[in-house]
């Protein structure tokens, strides 16, 4: 057993024990050894389920939603990218700091359980990577907000997030619609990509209402492109940049090409702006701030 | 016995093609599913995995499907064309599980009383080329599930040799016909089949089905959906999950309807006129999937409706597993 999961385990016994918590949200192992999967324990002789190691992919701030409406307090286990969706969740107001008790993680980066999965299953010809393709990139890999904190101080990676962004920004507006509408033809709908994603944190979501049916429910290159699109552009500057739904996606649909073009976009035209990095009051979102002295013309 | 070698299947498939739409298992885009054959360079046989991702529910089951046109003028509203989906078709290569995933759709669309007449039109003339399963994969417990993964009931089946040649065995009148229809592909060879590897999972749902009929307020669903995130990606690639919706395209004075793939993840799938939800949270969702595979569709029809494929597992993101989900339900104690 790891240093991290015997800790992990100390302090979720200790916060559930002494009451400072109603629930921990963590991972537990699954029944192969490439699978940890997220758990939620409430009971302090449960807390040995709990393993903290390389398989530990899943953003657990996106489970946040699901105690929006509850008084639980939560401990939350939550690396460089966890807690950039804390961040998230807490300035969208789905959850209060004051609700939530953070165990930070400095990561070296993950292996994704469902790539290794898929390489094991026969049904098809991959290798797995020893660093999920969300990992490569990473640029915070040590938590932003904690309350404490297990591991080493880890060094972010190089910086090549935007270079296949750069390519297809050197395409012809034909060559964009074509690949765009190639990759999102491959997409089934599953919302898997909505309901992984911090930053799709709606109580409502607009691809599941009805009056009116913003986006029709065929599954076609059409209607698809308007999903996709439009869940960029909402979370646009205020993804932070976790890779889950690129990840959850059951097509391998590039969900990451969308997401990044926008996190470019709103640096370069609203920033510096990296979104998830702070609590401060000026830290939220540049496209959801209001300001008398908005320099947009049209207002 | 007869083989058809690897190097004639694609002109086996073409010539099944000169009178029949033929699903074959092929990659598309890095995507595997059952899609129409066309001999294109493009074109990427996926014989040589274990299955694809995609089930072949959406050779009787688009993910979306016309059903009818209508004009819509004033107060006039005409029906302009109803679909008819019939035709011949073939499926090559799918596997038993996948067969009994078809015969429970069977049950639901063509029994009891009420015959969809589109499933119908797809399925009638369908002809079932099988592959048995000599090589089963990590996350599949099909024999748990009652699937006989060596002698799949079909028309024709089919045995992988290895190199992707793949004795030809016919079952039925049909496929004595596919087989003539085949003759100048087919050789007659000296085979030994393959030895059948064994399933590493293994579950015993005796009795499940009616200990679930008391468990419907049991707190376990709690625990099991709390690492779900209802999203529907275990109902689409699930090859018996059948569930549909149907909606309205309008342009103008003109429009037609559809129907597609639904599923029971989804908070649109209950929701009522008025706003009621009855199933407003992950955990009302979760258990009805988990009580429809594993107790009402037995209630109705006397058979599962999981056939252990193991898609589900593999996909999960979030990593439900329905093998830990079933041997948890059986643990708890239900009080009398």
């Amino acid at each position: 057993m790891s240093d991290n999961t015997m800790k992990a385990r100390e302090i979720a016994k200790k916060l559930l024990q002494d009451g400072t918590v109603d629930l921990v949200l963590g991972w537990e192992k699954g029944d192969e050894p490439y699978v940890s999967a997220p758990t939620v324990i409430r009971d302090a002789s449960e807390t040995d389920r709990l393993v903290v190691d390389e398989y530990c992919i899943h953003d657990l701030a996106a489970l946040l939603t699901d105690y929006r409406d509850s008084h639980d307090k939560i401990a939350i286990f939550a690396k460089g990218c966890d807690s950039r969706g804390i961040v998230r969740m807490i300035q969208d107001r789905v959850i209060t700091r004051d609700r939530l008790y953070i165990i930070g993680l400095n990561c070296s980066g993950m292996k994704d359980p469902n790539e290794y999965a898929r390489a094991a299953s026969g049904m098809s010809k991959i290798t797995p990577a020893k660093k999920a393709t969300k990992c490569q990139s990473c640029q915070y890999p040590n938590p932003i907000i904690y309350d404490e904190i297990l591991g080493e101080l880890q060094q972010p990676g190089a910086d090549n997030r935007f270079a296949e962004i750069e390519k297809i920004e050197n395409m012809t507006p034909d060559e964009k619609y074509e690949f765009f509408s190639r990759e999102l033809s491959k997409c089934i709908r599953c919302y898997a990509c909505r309901n992984a994603c911090v930053a799709c944190n709606c109580r409502t979501c607009i691809f599941d209402e009805t009056k009116p049916q913003w986006v029709g429910r065929a599954t076609d290159t059409v209607n698809n492109m308007l999903y996709h699109i439009v869940r960029a552009m909402h979370v646009a500057g205020r993804c932070v940049e976790c890779g889950e739904c690129e990840r959850a996606c059951p097509a391998g649909v590039p969900l990451m090409l969308l997401n990044r073009k926008l996190i470019k976009d709103v640096d370069q035209l609203f920033g510096p702006y990296q979104a998830g990095l702070s609590l401060e009051g000026d830290a939220i979102p540049p496209l959801s701030r209001y300001r008398v002295d908005d320099p947009d013309e049209f207002m | 016995m007869k083989v058809l070698p690897s190097d004639k299947i694609r002109e086996a498939l073409n010539i099944l093609s000169g009178e029949a739409e033929v699903y074959v298992p092929q990659m598309r885009d890095d995507v595997s599913g059952y899609f129409i054959w066309a001999d294109n360079p493009q074109v990427e046989l996926a014989l040589d995995i274990l299955n694809t991702y995609m089930s072949p529910k959406n050779v009787v089951l688009p993910q979306t499907e016309n059903m009818y046109s209508f004009s819509a003028v004033g107060q006039d509203a005409n029906v302009v064309e109803v679909a008819n989906p019939q035709g011949q078709r073939v499926i090559f290569g799918i596997k038993g599980c996948d067969l009994k995933a078809l015969e429970a759709l069977d049950l639901a669309f063509l029994t009891k009383g009420y015959e969809d007449e589109f499933y119908k039109a797809r399925r009638q003339n369908l002809a079932i080329i099988a592959r048995a399963c000599y090589t089963p994969g990590p996350a599949c417990f099909c024999e748990s599930m009652g699937v006989d993964r060596l002698n799949p009931e079909a028309d024709v089946v089919i045995h992988d040799l290895g190199n992707q040649s793949f004795a030809w065995e016919p079952k039925t009148p049909k496929g004595e016909e596919l087989t003539s229809k085949l003759q100048g592909v087919l050789v007659e060879q000296d085979v030994k089949l393959p030895q059948a590897a064994e399933l590493k999972r293994k579950i015993d749902i005796t009795g499940l089905s009616e200990k679930l009929a008391g468990m419907f307020e049991h707190p376990v669903w709690d625990e099991l959906s709390s690492r779900c995130m209802n999203c529907g990606t275990c109902t689409y690639v699930c090859p018996s999950c059948y569930c549909f919706d149907i909606q309205v395209n309008t342009r103008g004075e003109a429009g037609n309807r559809f129907r597609c793939w639904d599923s029971c993840m989804y908070r649109e799938y209950t929701l009522m006129a008025g706003g009621h939800n009855p199933r407003e949270y992950k955990k009302e969702r979760f258990r009805n999937r988990f009580l429809h595979k594993l107790q009402f569709f037995n209630e109705r029809y006397g058979v599962n409706l999981c056939i252990g494929c193991g898609r589900c597992v593999i996909l999960c993101p979030n990593g439900v597993n329905i093998l830990e989900v079933i041997d948890k339900l059986k643990e708890v104690q239900v009080d009398a």
